[in-house]
């Protein structure tokens, strides 16, 4: 190997490892953010234990059918490296609603046999039609009042929840997305490697 | 299921499971298995995170340095998991272990 190709390879290293460590101080800056976001859900978390009581703040608040509203999107981006990143999961589509949609009026027992006074015309139908027809055109429909699985977490832990609660929702959900984004962990595997080809590239040499 | 990202679990104390599903990450699935464990003194280390670290939807994990320095050498199919999920590390509040 002559020495200008060595002189080459010396500076391909050198250049290697400031990009190493440039990107070892980022995860490190990135991977303190995270954990202070964490530390400050805690100590948030702690302060509307201490307002709503022990017990209102613990694993028996968790409810019993959960869907996730958050969740994890990979992409390959055009330097080959794999890009996370966090999508909110929306409610059931249109069309699936449509279904839970009944008036307020027909919520409950229908009546049978009760008639408006004012109907319009229309066609020969059967009696219990004309019951379950009873509504007003008008009227909006409104959802079925059931649990919704896919509801603010918050809700599991009382209608009124403190500020603080709020709070604590609002820095897990930074920590997350900040976890996510800055892949974490993809990124300390990859800079793993780097470090491994660093060594070996200044073996050979 | 089909077209849907992939979803996060987390393995940690009550505090930190519960601030994670607050921000929306939580899941009980058909067969009612969540895709969160919360660890606690009596959690068993060779068992207990099947639940979660076997389920095929999940992306990335989270536990706490200590937990998963625990699962580590207690998991029995610790290197099949390691391979295939992407596993980070967040901070452990309680020292249970």
């Amino acid at each position: 190997m002559g020495v200008s190709e060595v002189e080459e390879s010396s500076l391909q290293l050198d250049e290697k490892l400031m990009r190493f460590m440039d990107q070892l101080e980022l995860l490190e800056e990135k991977r303190a953010t995270l954990n202070s976001l964490i530390e400050q859900g805690w100590f948030s978390m702690s302060k509307a234990r201490y307002s709503m009581g022990n017990k209102q703040v613990s694993v028996l608040q968790y409810a019993s059918e959960m869907k996730p509203l958050v969740c994890v999107n990979a992409r390959m981006q055009d330097n080959g490296e794999v890009q996370f990143c966090t999508e909110q999961q929306t409610e059931k589509s249109s069309k699936e609603s449509a279904k839970d949609l009944r008036p307020a009026e027909d919520i409950g027992p229908q009546e049978e046999g009760v008639r408006r006074r004012n109907k319009p015309k229309k066609t020969e139908k059967d009696p219990s039609e004309d019951a379950s027809s009873k509504k007003a055109p008008e009227v909006s429909p409104v959802r079925k009042s059931e649990h919704n699985p896919q509801q603010d977490p918050l809700k599991w832990f009382g209608i009124l929840v403190p500020q603080s609660l709020k709070q604590a929702q609002s820095s897990f959900k930074q920590g997350m997305a900040l976890q996510v984004q800055a892949n974490l962990c993809f990124t300390w595997v990859c800079l793993e490697n780097t470090l491994v080809k660093l060594v070996w590239g200044c073996f050979w040499i | 299921m089909a077209g849907r990202g992939k979803l996060i679990a987390v393995i940690g104390d009550e505090d930190t499971c519960t601030g994670f599903l607050l921000g929306g990450i939580g899941e009980l699935n058909k067969n009612r298995k969540p895709n969160f464990l919360v660890v606690e003194k009596d959690t068993n280390g060779e068992t207990g995170p099947d639940s979660v670290l076997k389920m095929s939807n999940l992306k990335i994990k989270l536990s706490s340095n200590s937990l998963t320095e625990y699962i580590k050498y207690t998991y029995k199919d610790w290197a099949r998991i390691r391979l295939k999920n992407v596993l980070d590390q967040i901070p452990f509040r309680n020292h249970l272990l």
